[in-house]
């Protein structure tokens, strides 16, 4: 078992886990979780994001008892585990993932820029823009990638203000009666907002290059209540905005409450949101980006520089051929089930897997 | 005293080789001597242009005649001049005479050399700040001669720990650069680096210590400063305080310090002779102004192309009515004014004083006005221009009033392809890049990221100088406490 040793100047500080958590799980889905899982469990589905919320919580226990039995990301926790061989396996489906993962946000933030600001975006143009950003912000190594996560949680956390402006409107008996939904149904939209809040999975990948990380642990865990928070504290507000009948023709519902903000020289305040949004995402993409770049680095010695290169050239060829016309709901379909498969599902198992292989090595 | 030999005299006598060269100039001057009690032959070799001639007149040469003078040794006797060096290397001879020295040569001891100092100084006297100008606080600003700049700040910290090391930069100039700092408090690391720097640099002349800046720079290919370069000696000594490193460079009136931070540009060190509840306004105030005028064009252009839905009906009208009669679109139209604004700037700035405010006047009046007029501009973007105009030249260091200058012809270009959006996408760009910047390798963006809520006492406000207790956290000074708070304010109870 060989770990990575990292200088100490190129560490993060514990508490910046907490940024890097909230703003990787902070990302396109805000935009229209509540219509999703208020399709499964109507007004009661914001106890849903709370059982899921709770579940998150149990799987960063998880993550963070993986990588403290190597002291490593989770490429050495298999490299413990199962050996070299199934380590650069899992190394290439994970760079997969998180190329995949990067895809959906570039993809779907194109097409609210499409339908809410620009009809006609070009994607090569914007997605080639964004990722050549991207690559900047990567060769400046991890700290300039987490301060970019610090920035895309701070600069736009005005716009919670702004949901203010919906209160008036707001009905709160849309929420009674409370509990009026079964527990499968809960779970169901429970699993439907797992795309919305996944991103956290990242500590896995980041945990070497945290400075104590044992100091970080709270960081994360205040991270993930706060982001619970909000969505469970945004999804209140949207039901109580909207009727439910309203809500089911509502697909942005977060964008479709900006219109209600108004101030003496912002009339459509929608547009600043969307735009404000490229800030939100970029965290998401760097984070990924550097997550697969720096993969690829070990699993096959290519200079992270490049594969960083690389695997931008890539997701610029396959959004530059998703224009318009092929199913981004489909493709956030199997998003969804990549990431509740690896994050919801592998991960305990393998942690389950790893208490039973201890005991048998011991 | 009568002079002996001229130099076809001289070059009989077999000497070193070390003259060839120097007697092509004409300022350079040898004459022999003899003393009057020994009657030993001495020489004596200066250049005329570097040489304060009173010292020779007055001190040394009528010690050196009438006193008895047997060997080289015997300077530091009879001369009434404390810089002294009797040196045996004849490779030294060019660096000193060239230094101001004046060269003794003993004819009975040909392996030695004797050297006074006896240097002229040319300065100016004393000015006021002009770019850094304060209407409280001292009025005093460094000059060109390094000497006297040291005196400056040395006056001001009259301690042992005050450490000041000098050395030669520029193959041709032989730029004297002076590296300060506190021992005891500055970070020893900090100081290595900047020695570091200053010993790699390879160049041939230096004219100013804007030259310095660029050799150090941690990235040159940057707009923004990294180092923080002032004219005032007392913001020089209250950042040596502090625990940073001042770079003092012969010939220019302006000193470096490192390393810094972005904050540290927009604060004017009048802020601390203020209260400060009006220096924090002030503050505030040149914050706002500073992205007003970055972003109040590419705002315009974008909405005027892409998003006027943003502008409510209202002002809107406004708007509209103003740009009713304009043929060209809103980015022409605010590249036309902007490059205005930037001409005229630029031909203020080459202009001598008088000329140049007149220049102000017609250009800012008569064009603005015309082109309204004319139809060529709306009368609405005029206002938002010049008030950019305005707040952009509000930033307290010059060189970063430049960098704010120059920085909104990006936003207007990405304004123009992406409207809002790609005004927030340039946001983006320029946040990464200041996250990747450094100066000596401290974070720029410090104390924003990393967040150092201790710090941030003296960011975008100025808390009062007693809270002020501890040194910056990101310069990890061996010291991090000023002073003692408790002691500083002792509070009262009522009617005590």
């Amino acid at each position: 078992m060989q770990s990575q040793t990292i200088p100490n100047n190129l560490k993060i500080s514990p508490y910046l886990v907490f940024y890097v958590i909230i703003s990787m799980q902070i990302g396109i889905g805000v935009l229209g979780y509540q219509r999703i899982i208020a399709d499964y469990a109507g007004h009661d589905a914001w106890i849903s994001i709370l059982i899921l919320g709770s579940y998150i919580h149990l799987v960063l226990w998880m993550m963070y008892k993986l990588c403290e039995m190597v002291n490593g990301d989770i490429i050495t926790v298999h490299e413990f585990l199962f050996g070299r061989f199934i380590s650069k396996v899992v190394s290439f489906a994970f760079i997969l993932f998180y190329i995949i993962y990067l895809l959906s946000f570039i993809l779907n933030f194109i097409e609210v820029i499409q339908i809410w600001m620009f009809p006609d975006i070009n994607n090569f143009v914007f997605s080639l823009f964004f990722l050549l950003l991207s690559i900047y912000i990567v060769y400046g190594g991890l700290r300039t990638v987490v301060g970019i996560c610090f920035f895309g949680t701070i600069l736009p956390v005005y716009l919670i203000f702004t949901f203010t402006f919906t209160l008036k409107y707001a009905d709160f008996t849309h929420l009674l009666p409370i509990w009026e939904h079964n527990i499968t149904e809960l779970l169901q939209a429970s699993y439907h907002m797992s795309l919305t809040s996944v991103g956290f999975e990242a500590i896995l990948f980041i945990y070497p290059f945290i400075n104590k990380p044992e100091k970080s642990k709270k960081w994360a865990h205040i991270g993930v209540a706060t982001t619970t928070i909000f969505y469970t504290v945004l999804a209140i507000i949207a039901f109580s905005y909207f009727s439910k009948k309203q809500l089911e023709n509502t697909i942005w519902a977060t964008l479709s409450m900006w219109q209600m903000v108004q101030f003496p020289f912002v009339e459509r305040f929608e547009y600043i949101g969307v735009a404000n949004w490229c800030l939100i995402l970029l965290p998401n993409i760097c984070l990924s980006l550097w997550v697969a770049s720096r993969l690829l680095k070990r699993a096959t010695k290519l200079k992270q520089r490049k594969g960083a290169i690389l695997i931008s050239t890539i997701a610029v060829i396959i959004v530059t051929l998703f224009e318009k016309g092929v199913d981004i709901e489909s493709f956030n379909n199997i998003v969804e089930q990549m990431t509740v498969a690896f994050v919801f599902v592998y991960i305990p198992l393998l942690y389950c897997l790893s208490l039973i292989i201890k005991k048998v090595k011991t | 005293m009568i002079p002996l030999s001229i130099w076809d005299k001289f070059k009989k006598i077999k000497d070193d080789g070390w003259k060839s060269l120097l007697k092509q100039s004409t300022d350079f001057q040898s004459t022999y001597y003899f003393n009057e009690k020994t009657n030993e032959r001495f020489g004596f070799h200066f250049y005329a242009t570097l040489v304060d001639e009173q010292i020779i007149q007055e001190s040394a040469l009528p010690a050196l005649l009438t006193k008895k003078f047997e060997s080289l040794d015997d300077l530091h006797k009879i001369v009434p001049i404390a810089d002294i060096h009797i040196l045996k290397n004849p490779k030294d001879i060019e660096q000193k005479l060239l230094n101001g020295y004046v060269l003794v040569t003993l004819d009975s001891d040909k392996n030695r050399f004797g050297f006074i100092a006896a240097q002229k100084e040319i300065v100016r006297s004393l000015s006021q700040p002009e770019i850094e100008f304060s209407v409280i606080g001292p009025k005093e600003a460094f000059v060109e001669a390094i000497g006297q700049n040291l005196n400056l700040i040395r006056k001001r910290l009259p301690i042992k720990e005050l450490i000041s090391q000098e050395y030669t930069v520029g193959k041709l100039s032989k730029t004297k650069v002076a590296v300060l700092h506190i021992e005891g408090i500055t970070n020893k690391d900090n100081v290595d680096t900047v020695k570091q720097r200053i010993r790699n640099i390879e160049i041939d002349t230096i004219s100013d210590s804007s030259n310095i800046v660029e050799l150090l720079s941690d990235n040159s290919n940057s707009l923004f400063p990294q180092l923080l370069d002032t004219e005032r000696p007392d913001r020089v000594a209250a950042i040596l305080a502090e625990g940073k490193i001042a770079i003092i460079v012969d010939g220019s009136p302006h000193v470096l310090i490192a390393p810094t931070t972005l904050i540290e540009f927009f604060s004017a060190f009048e802020d601390y002779f203020l209260n400060w509840i009006v220096a924090t306004f002030f503050r505030l105030v040149r914050f706002f102004a500073v992205v007003f005028s970055v972003l109040v064009t590419p705002v315009y252009v974008a909405a005027m192309t892409y998003q006027y839905e943003l502008i409510p009906p209202d002002l809107l009208g406004i708007l509209v009515t103003s740009r009713r009669t304009i043929p060209l679109p809103p980015i022409l139209e605010a590249l036309f004014l902007e490059l205005t604004i930037e001409l005229l700037r630029e031909a203020g700035a080459r202009l001598p004083t008088k000329v140049g405010q007149t220049i102000g006047i017609v250009g800012g009046i008569v064009i603005g006005t015309a082109s309204v007029e004319a139809g060529l501009t709306s009368n609405v973007l005029l206002i938002f221009v010049a008030l950019g105009a305005l707040g952009s030249f509000t930033t307290p260091v010059y060189k970063m009033g430049n960098t704010i200058r120059v920085l909104r012809f990006p936003f207007l270009l990405f304004a123009q392809f992406w409207g809002v959006l790609g005004i927030v996408f340039c946001f983006c760009i320029l946040i990464a890049h200041l996250l990747r910047l450094t100066s000596l390798g401290r974070p720029f963006l410090a104390p924003i990221y990393p967040l150092r809520l201790a710090d941030m006492k003296d960011t975008l406000i100025r808390t009062p100088l007693q809270k002020m207790s501890k040194r910056p956290q990101v310069l990890r000074t061996q010291k991090p406490k000023r002073f003692n708070k408790k002691k500083a304010e002792t509070p009262k109870d009522i009617d005590e």
